[in-house]
């Protein structure tokens, strides 16, 4: 189902326009008017011949004298009688065929020459019009795509440029055509996508786009027939609400709270300030709005793909399938009293070039309880954006030399940044919250630099900004004699440093048996370490934390190990440690968090033994 | 957001509705441009012969035919099934008569109408049926084409030979490709029965269609475009999500 789903995301992009073309092409052929489409304005039958039939010449006496005929046939031209005779017959008149024609009443050879075509043209016209001209032409033919026949194109001198088409064999009237007709054409051109107007719709570009569609609307049609069994189809009159008591994931309860229930449960909450986290917006495929409702509530597709058998039946469910009135209890298991708060920046400084540490102060007195790893999401206004830094100190200006400057303004956001406290802060609650941001440059104007660590690391201390939170999706497991391995890269550093300090402070306290913690940090240069003292400190400090700094470009006299986190890890694992018992928690650029979880399950590593920090 | 969950809801159950119309749409339209339209035609089904009218087989004069039938018109010297005829129109009523002798051909026996339609029919199947219709054609026959032969073979498609009773000319050819086909187009202009793409129902259909598919394209924009805006920014910023 999720492979379905995607296929019919890939498929919109693919064939989405033209299936615009094709319904707006579609619509216009319903509304349009025939009469004009046929280009048949100013067309009419000629008059036939009065033909006295003792006049007509024994057709023995033509055949006898012509080349041989499948057929010959008197016909009438300018009102007067043809043998035409067919030497060559095609199976429809505008395949190959081979005419000549001949008096019917004298056997005089005949000739179709631009007098006569002239008269037979205005023969079968009955506009205004003068005529312009009259050209022999060769197949193909624009307005008369199939016929492979010599043509004569007669142009009339009136408002909608009246052609009249005339085989140049049999003096029949082909058709008529004008710009009425010629508009139309257009639209049956797109219609068919017959850009090389070959006259018909079997060319390779629409097979491929209509097997391609046909795949769309399949995928679509299942997914709507999903849709509607797992009761995602609700007609709801009236903003009715209904009462849930809401647990936190420690299952004490929050209180009781109304939810809408003609909206589902993600948006439900949202209203009272408590917002999950969802990628996809509601859509079922992104998995991240995870709660506990009563385990009776149905189990949607979305659910067994993203959702494990054990979750499923301890009532795990996506907040975005369900609604009110599905559940009485809902747990909330990401979050921890997640909400609003207002926070004002007491702390904003550079730690490597592109990197800041900041801290605020919870406004209202407030202390939060966090995991180590936990987030808190930021909703960045809008605002003018610079991209360089204000107050960047002289030190790091040389990193910024290329970058050229500019403003900017951005909308509203959120962003959601890693909380950086640890060293014993966190258990007790804190009121002043820890961040490390990376500044996301942007080397010149045609993109924007990031906008939210832009936007929070230009702020002044003092300024306030709102963000919700704390969000725990990253975070230790149970405490265990396992060996922690942590590995990270950039502003990783964050969480990682957090869950560092958050099991240290635990080893200190507890006394229990020693844990060892392995931590293992790329940056590029020496100025990109952060926190290097006091991890170097925390690694003399304590006999089971040992920390690995990796550069990619050191200078020349770094003596420690060089190239990327991962490549050293590589080489290096088997040596450390039995990679069996061994918890691994990673967060750091995509490139890196590839490379280290494909290692790692090369070494079959079990999934549930990494834990990583993901940038989706 | 707004927007997308505001998109998201509109196409989902306006495709609740329409979404039958479009697998329509999409199979119907995928049936007519795979096929080749001289394949659907039935043009593979008949010989286009190309026998030559013998001049020396023309023994019955056309004076001898003006005395007979004074009024013919349109006549035409042709051959049937290797024999030099005389075709014309006398009263609304169409003629073959034998160029030799002057006998007089049509109306089409049965005899004579399969033996028509096995010399323009292009395969090797045999007879299966005849029959003579007059009135109330197939909807696969043009009523101009009456009164006509319609001989059905033994073969790949259950081709059907039209032959006119009149003229012993072939007026139609026919297999279950075309008659598919012919379905097809009404399921895809939504016009069950006169078949004419102008009717109220496409109309309809077509309007809420096309907003279906722009909601539709506004889902995939803010899926696939603002959202991989969205990461790639992310990802290169460090710990945002």
């Amino acid at each position: 189902m999720l492979l379905l789903k995607k296929l019919h995301k890939w498929l919109s992009l693919l064939v989405g326009l033209q299936l615009l073309v094709w319904l707006g092409t579609g619509l216009y052929f319903n509304l349009m008017d025939h009469q004009k489409a046929s280009g048949n304005q100013y067309k009419q039958t000629p008059v036939v011949a009065q033909v006295d039939i003792n006049r007509l010449v024994e057709p023995q006496l033509v055949l006898s004298q012509s080349k041989q005929v499948v057929s010959l046939k008197q016909i009438s031209l300018l009102e007067h009688p043809y043998y035409l005779l067919t030497h060559n017959k095609g199976l429809y008149s505008h395949f190959d065929n081979d005419y000549s024609l001949v008096d019917a009443y004298t056997a005089e050879p005949v000739v179709i020459d631009e007098t006569m075509v002239r008269k037979l043209a205005q023969s079968s016209y009955n506009g205004k019009g003068v005529i312009k001209n009259a050209v022999k032409l060769s197949p193909p033919y624009e307005d008369i795509p199939r016929e492979q026949n010599e043509v004569w194109q007669v142009n009339y001198a009136d408002y909608i440029q009246t052609s009249v088409y005339i085989d140049a064999g049999s003096g029949r009237i082909i058709k008529h055509s004008n710009d009425d007709k010629r508009f139309v054409d257009i639209f049956f051109m797109l219609h068919f996508m017959d850009y090389g107007t070959e006259g018909s719709f079997n060319n390779v570009q629409i097979i491929l786009f209509s097997l391609f569609t046909l795949f769309f609307s399949l995928t679509g049609f299942i997914w709507t027939i999903e849709l509607l069994f797992n009761g995602q189809y609700k007609v709801r009159f009236g903003n009715k609400s209904r009462t849930l008591a809401l647990f936190d994931k420690d299952l004490e309860l929050i209180g009781e709270f109304d939810l809408a229930t003609n909206t589902n449960l993600l948006d439900g909450l949202i209203d009272h300030d408590i917002a999950l986290s969802s990628t996809c917006g509601g859509g079922g495929t992104c998995g991240q709005c995870k709660v506990r409702l009563d385990s009776s509530v149905k189990v949607t597709s979305a659910e067994h793909v993203l959702l494990t058998k054990e979750q499923l039946q301890q009532g795990y469910r996506l907040a975005c399938q369900h609604d009110a009135t599905e559940t009485k209890r809902l747990t909330l298991i990401d979050v921890t009293k997640a909400k609003k708060y207002l926070l004002e920046l007491t702390h904003s400084e550079f730690i490597s070039p592109y990197i800041k540490e900041l801290r605020f102060k919870v406004l209202g007195g407030e202390k939060l309880k966090f995991k180590a790893g936990a987030h808190l999401r930021f909703y960045i206004p809008p605002a003018k954006g610079i991209s360089i830094p204000a107050r960047l100190p002289d030190a790091f200006k040389y990193h910024w030399r290329d970058i050229e400057y500019f403003e900017y303004e951005h909308q509203a956001c959120s962003r959601s940044y890693s909380l950086a406290n640890g060293d014993g802060q966190i258990e007790a609650g804190t009121n002043e919250l820890k961040f490390t941001v990376k500044i996301q440059n942007a080397p010149n104007k045609s993109i924007y630099p990031g906008v939210g660590s832009s936007y929070i690391c230009n702020l002044g201390l003092g300024q306030t900004i709102e963000a919700a939170g704390p969000f725990e999706d990253f975070h230790a497991k149970p405490s265990s004699n396992k060996t922690m391995m942590l590995i990270g890269a950039g502003s990783g550093m964050a969480p990682l440093k957090s869950l560092i300090e958050e099991q240290l402070c635990f080893y200190q306290k507890e006394r229990k048996e020693t844990r060892g913690i392995y931590f293992f940090y790329g940056a590029r240069t020496e100025e990109d370490l952060l926190y290097k003292d006091e991890l170097y400190r925390l690694s003399r400090k304590y006999p089971n934390f040992f920390y690995y700094p990796v550069l990619s470009r050191p200078h020349k006299n770094w003596s420690g190990a060089k190239g990327y986190v991962q490549d050293l890890l590589t080489s290096n694992i088997n040596k450390i440690c039995q990679i069996d018992g061994v918890e691994f928690y990673l967060c750091g650029p995509p490139n890196m968090m590839s490379a280290t979880i494909n290692l790692l399950k090369t070494k079959n590593v079990d999934a549930t033994n990494i834990a990583f920090d993901e940038f989706i | 957001m707004k927007t997308l969950k505001v998109s998201r809801k509109l196409h989902r159950w306006l495709m609740l509705f329409l979404g039958l119309q479009f697998l329509i749409w999409s199979i119907s339209g995928a049936y007519m441009v795979i096929f080749d339209i001289d394949y659907i035609h039935g043009d593979s089904l008949v010989v286009n012969h190309q026998a030559k009218v013998n001049v020396d087989e023309i023994t019955y004069p056309l004076s001898a035919l003006a005395k007979q039938y004074p009024d013919a018109k349109n006549i035409a010297v042709e051959v049937f099934i290797e024999q030099a005829v005389y075709r014309f129109t006398e009263h609304d009523e169409k003629y073959v008569v034998n160029a030799s002798n002057g006998e007089k051909i049509s109306p089409l026996n049965k005899v004579v109408a399969i033996s028509a339609a096995k010399h323009y029919y292009s395969g090797d199947g045999a007879v299966l049926e005849s029959e003579l219709i007059t009135d109330n054609p197939p909807f696969e026959l043009s009523r101009r084409a009456l009164p006509a032969w319609r001989v059905n073979f033994d073969d790949f498609g259950s081709p059907s030979i039209y032959v006119s009773a009149q003229t012993g000319k072939l007026v139609s050819k026919r297999h279950e490709f075309w008659r598919i086909f012919d379905l097809m187009f009404s399921l895809h202009v939504m016009d069950y029965e006169e078949e004419d793409p102008s009717n109220k129902l496409l109309f309809w259909f077509t309007l809420f269609s096309i907003f279906a598919a722009i909601t539709g394209g506004v889902l995939s924009y803010f899926v696939i475009f603002k959202n991989r805006a969205k990461n790639t920014l992310d990802k290169s910023m460090g710990v945002a999500r």
